[in-house]
C-alpha cells in the first residue's frame, strides 16, 4: 500500500516537474527580435515577436517590443494603443497575487505574470508621451506628468516598516520633466512651469549639458524670437539593457551545506543542492553610438546629448533589488525540498532507501528545471538623447547622422524635410540602435510639399 | 474532517490568490474630497478658488447709485486673465489648468467682469513672444494692448492669480500654508486690487500623529 502511494507521489512530482518547469526559449527569441530590429528588418522582427508572444507568460513583454517596432515603422497610433494597454495591465499586475507567488515557488520566477521592472514602468509613460507627441500631442503632457507620478509611486511603495527604502536612491528619468517643460514653453504663458521643470532636469541629471542653458532661458528668456520656431530632435540611441542568467554560487554552497547537515541529523534526507541557483543580472550591450549629429540645410548645427541613461538606470535599480531576488530563489529551493521531505514522510519512505534516493533525484531534477526571470523590454534604447534648436519658420532639410563618442561619423546619414512652425515646437524622433536609423523618422510637422521619407544621402 | 479542512484551505488560498482589481466610483456632490497625503489637491484648491473669487466678485459688484439719479449700471470691466503662476513649494501638475478654468468660469458668470478669451491672450503673447511677467514693462504693455485691440479684444484690467506656500516644520510633521492671491491691475492708472484666500494643511508621518493632532495632544 505504502509502496503504491510512493510511486504515485513520485510520478506526480515528476509529472509536475516536466509540466511546469522553466523554459529557456525566451532569451533566444528576444535576442532574435533584437538582432532583426537592429538590422532594420522590421517585418521579420514583427514575425519573431508574434512567435515569442505565443507563450502566455511572455506575451506582455513582447507586446512592449511590438510597440517599439510599430513606432519605428511609422505607426505611432498603434504603438500608443499597445503601450496604453500594457501600462494599465502592468499597473494591475503590480498588485500582489498570493496564488501566483505560490505557483512560482513550486516552479520558477518566470511563472509570475511579468509586470515590468520599475524603470520599464516609468519608461512606458515616456514612450507614450513620445508616441502621442509625434501625432497631435493632445495627451502628451498628461503622459509626461505620469512619468513623475509613477516614479514617485514606485519609490513610495518600497518604503519598509523600519523607515528605510531600498529604492530611495533610484536614478530618476529626467526626460519626463524635460518633455513637460518643452510642451509648456510652447504655450508662451507658463514659464513658471518651464522653470520648475528645468530645475528638476538639472537636479536629476546634472551632467546634461544643455540643462543650465534651458534653465536660464526659462528664467529670463523666451521660447523663440518672432518668426522662429523650435526643433527638438529626440534620439533613441544604442541598444538597451538586457537580462542574463547568473549562478548565485555563495547561496548555492550555503544551501548545500545546510541541507547536508539536516540530512545527517534528520529522519529523512533532503535533495542535495546540486542544481545551481539562478538569478537574473542586467547586462549592458556595447555600442558605438555617442550622439546624433544634426545638419540643417547642409550646415552642421549641433549634436544630441544624453538626458536619460537607461542602461545605467537599469543596472542601478537591479542592484537595489538583487538581495530580494536571491532571497526568493533560496526560499523557492527550501519549498521544493520541503515538498520532497513531506512526500517521504507521507509515504513512509525509509531513510537511505532506494525510494528515498529516487525521490531525492526527482527533487534535484525539479530544482534543476528552474530558470531565472530574464524577461525585459528588449528593444529599449540605451540612451534617450535630445537636441533643441531655434530655426526660422518654414521648411528645412535635416540631415541626421550617428556619431561616435569622439564625434566621428558612424553610420549612413539620412535626410528628411520637416516644417518649422512659427512659435511652435517641431519634434523629430528617430531610432539609432547602431550606426543607422532604423525604420522611419517621425515628426509632428512633416514637410507639406514633400512626403516625409528616408532618402539616403550617400 | 481532513478533506473538509483541505477543501476550506484550498478555497481560502484560491480567494487570496486573486489579484485585486482597480475600481472607481462617482463621488456624490456632498461627499468630502480626498485629502492629498503628500501635496495639495482638490481639498486645497477648490476652497481657495471659491473663497478668493467670491470675495473678489462681492467687492466689485457693489455699486452705489445715488437716489433719484437715473444712471445706467456701469458696463462690465474687461479683464485680461493672464494665468495662474505657481510659486509654491509643490508641483501642481494638472491642477494648474483646472484652476485657470475655474477662475475664468467665475469671471464669465459674474456679469461684473468680462474676461478676454484665453485663446486670444495666448495668441497675443505668442505673436509678440512676450512672457506674461514682461507685460508690465510700459513699452510691452503698449504693444500687448495694441495687439489685443487689433484682435478686437480690448481690455481695462490685467488679472494674475498666484499660488504661494509657506512651510513650518516640527520634527517629522509639517504645516503648509497655501495662499491664492488674485491681483487685478488697472492698466491705465496702474492701481491694483488684491484678494487672497488662505488654507493651512498639516502633513503627518503616521495616522497616530494625525490622530494626536486632531485630539489636541499636539499643537
Amino acid at each position: 500500500m505504502a509502496s503504491g502511494c510512493f510511486w504515485r507521489c513520485n510520478w506526480l512530482v515528476l509529472a509536475l516537474t516536466l509540466c511546469v518547469s522553466g523554459c529557456a526559449t525566451y532569451a533566444d527569441q528576444r535576442a532574435r527580435v533584437q538582432a532583426l530590429f537592429i538590422s532594420g528588418d522590421l517585418t521579420k522582427a514583427q514575425e519573431a515577436i508574434d512567435k515569442g508572444a505565443e507563450r502566455r507568460f511572455d506575451r506582455d513583454v513582447f507586446q512592449l517590443d511590438r510597440a517599439m517596432v510599430q513606432l519605428a515603422e511609422g505607426k505611432p497610433r498603434e504603438a500608443e494603443q499597445n503601450l496604453r494597454e500594457i501600462r494599465d495591465r502592468f499597473d494591475q499586475l503590480s498588485q500582489p497575487a498570493v496564488g501566483e507567488k505560490a505557483l512560482s515557488m513550486l516552479t520558477d520566477a518566470q511563472r509570475e505574470a511579468y509586470h515590468g521592472e520599475d524603470y520599464e514602468q516609468v519608461l512606458i509613460r515616456v514612450m507614450l508621451s513620445l508616441t502621442n507627441l509625434v501625432q497631435d500631442g493632445s495627451d502628451a503632457a498628461a503622459y509626461a506628468l505620469q512619468v513623475n507620478e509613477k516614479q514617485q509611486q514606485v519609490i513610495d511603495a518600497a518604503k519598509l516598516p523600519d523607515g528605510t527604502n531600498p529604492k530611495a536612491g533610484y536614478q530618476q528619468v529626467a526626460f519626463g520633466p524635460y518633455l513637460y517643460g518643452a510642451m509648456r514653453e510652447a504655450t508662451h504663458a507658463n514659464y513658471d512651469d518651464v522653470q520648475r521643470a528645468a530645475t528638476v532636469v538639472c537636479s536629476w541629471n546634472p551632467e546634461f549639458p544643455y540643462g543650465q542653458q534651458d534653465l536660464e532661458r526659462a528664467k529670463h528668456g523666451r521660447h523663440s524670437a518672432p518668426g522662429n520656431g523650435v526643433l527638438y530632435v529626440i534620439a533613441l540611441a544604442g541598444v538597451g539593457p538586457r537580462k542574463e542568467e547568473k549562478i548565485e554560487f555563495p547561496s548555492q554552497v550555503a544551501l548545500l551545506i545546510g541541507d547536508q547537515i539536516l540530512s545527517a541529523i534528520g529522519d529523512q534526507t533532503l535533495p542535495p543542492t546540486i542544481a545551481p541557483i539562478k538569478v537574473p543580472r542586467v547586462v549592458l550591450t556595447q555600442h558605438d553610438v555617442g550622439s546624433i549629429g544634426l545638419a540643417v540645410n547642409g550646415q552642421r548645427l549641433g549634436r544630441t546629448a544624453t538626458i536619460t541613461d537607461i542602461g545605467q538606470m537599469a543596472v542601478q535599480q537591479h542592484e537595489a533589488v538583487i538581495d530580494r531576488i536571491v532571497a526568493e530563489a533560496v526560499v523557492r529551493r527550501v519549498v521544493k525540498k520541503s515538498v520532497i521531505y513531506g512526500t517521504k514522510k507521507l509515504t513512509g519512505v525509509q531513510k537511505h532507501s532506494v525510494e528515498g534516493f529516487l525521490l531525492d533525484m526527482v527533487g534535484v531534477a525539479w530544482e534543476a528545471t528552474e530558470s531565472a526571470d530574464t524577461r525585459c523590454w528588449g528593444l529599449l534604447p540605451d540612451k534617450i538623447q535630445v537636441l533643441r534648436l531655434e530655426l526660422p519658420a518654414g521648411e528645412h532639410q535635416l540631415t541626421l547622422e550617428s556619431l561616435t563618442a569622439g564625434g566621428y561619423p558612424l553610420g549612413r546619414p539620412t535626410t528628411h524635410r520637416v516644417e518649422i512652425v512659427n512659435g511652435a515646437n517641431t519634434y523629430v524622433l528617430g531610432n539609432f540602435p547602431h550606426g543607422n536609423l532604423v525604420g522611419t523618422l517621425l515628426t509632428n510637422h512633416p514637410a507639406k510639399q514633400i512626403e516625409l521619407a528616408q532618402t539616403p544621402a550617400r | 474532517m481532513d478533506r473538509r479542512y483541505f477543501l476550506a484551505s484550498a478555497l481560502t488560498a484560491l480567494a487570496a490568490s486573486c489579484r485585486s482589481q482597480p475600481t472607481a466610483a462617482v463621488r456624490t456632490p456632498g461627499q468630502p474630497d480626498m485629502v492629498g497625503s503628500q501635496s495639495a489637491g482638490a481639498e486645497t484648491f477648490k476652497p481657495l478658488v471659491a473663497q478668493a473669487m467670491t470675495e473678489l466678485l462681492a467687492r466689485h459688484c457693489t455699486q452705489v447709485i445715488p437716489a433719484g439719479v437715473n444712471t445706467l449700471p456701469a458696463p462690465p470691466k474687461r479683464i485680461c486673465f493672464m494665468g495662474v503662476e505657481n510659486r509654491s513649494a509643490e508641483e501642481i501638475g494638472d491642477f494648474k489648468d483646472q484652476i485657470y478654468q475655474c477662475i475664468d468660469l467665475h469671471l464669465v458668470q459674474s456679469q461684473t467682469f468680462q474676461p478676454v478669451n484665453k485663446r486670444y491672450v495666448d495668441a497675443g503673447l505668442m505673436q509678440l513672444r512676450m512672457r506674461p511677467d514682461q507685460v508690465f514693462i510700459p513699452q510691452n504693455m503698449r504693444m500687448f494692448t495694441a495687439t489685443m485691440e487689433q484682435q478686437g479684444q480690448p481690455f481695462d484690467y490685467v488679472l494674475i492669480a498666484t499660488i504661494t506656500s509657506g512651510t513650518t516644520r516640527e520634527g517629522k510633521e509639517y504645516q503648509r500654508d497655501y495662499l491664492l492671491t488674485m491681483e487685478l491691475t488697472d492698466i491705465r492708472t496702474g492701481q491694483y486690487d488684491k484678494q487672497a484666500a488662505t488654507l493651512s494643511k498639516g502633513y503627518y508621518h503616521s495616522h497616530l500623529a494625525k490622530l494626536g493632532n486632531a485630539m489636541g495632544w499636539k499643537r
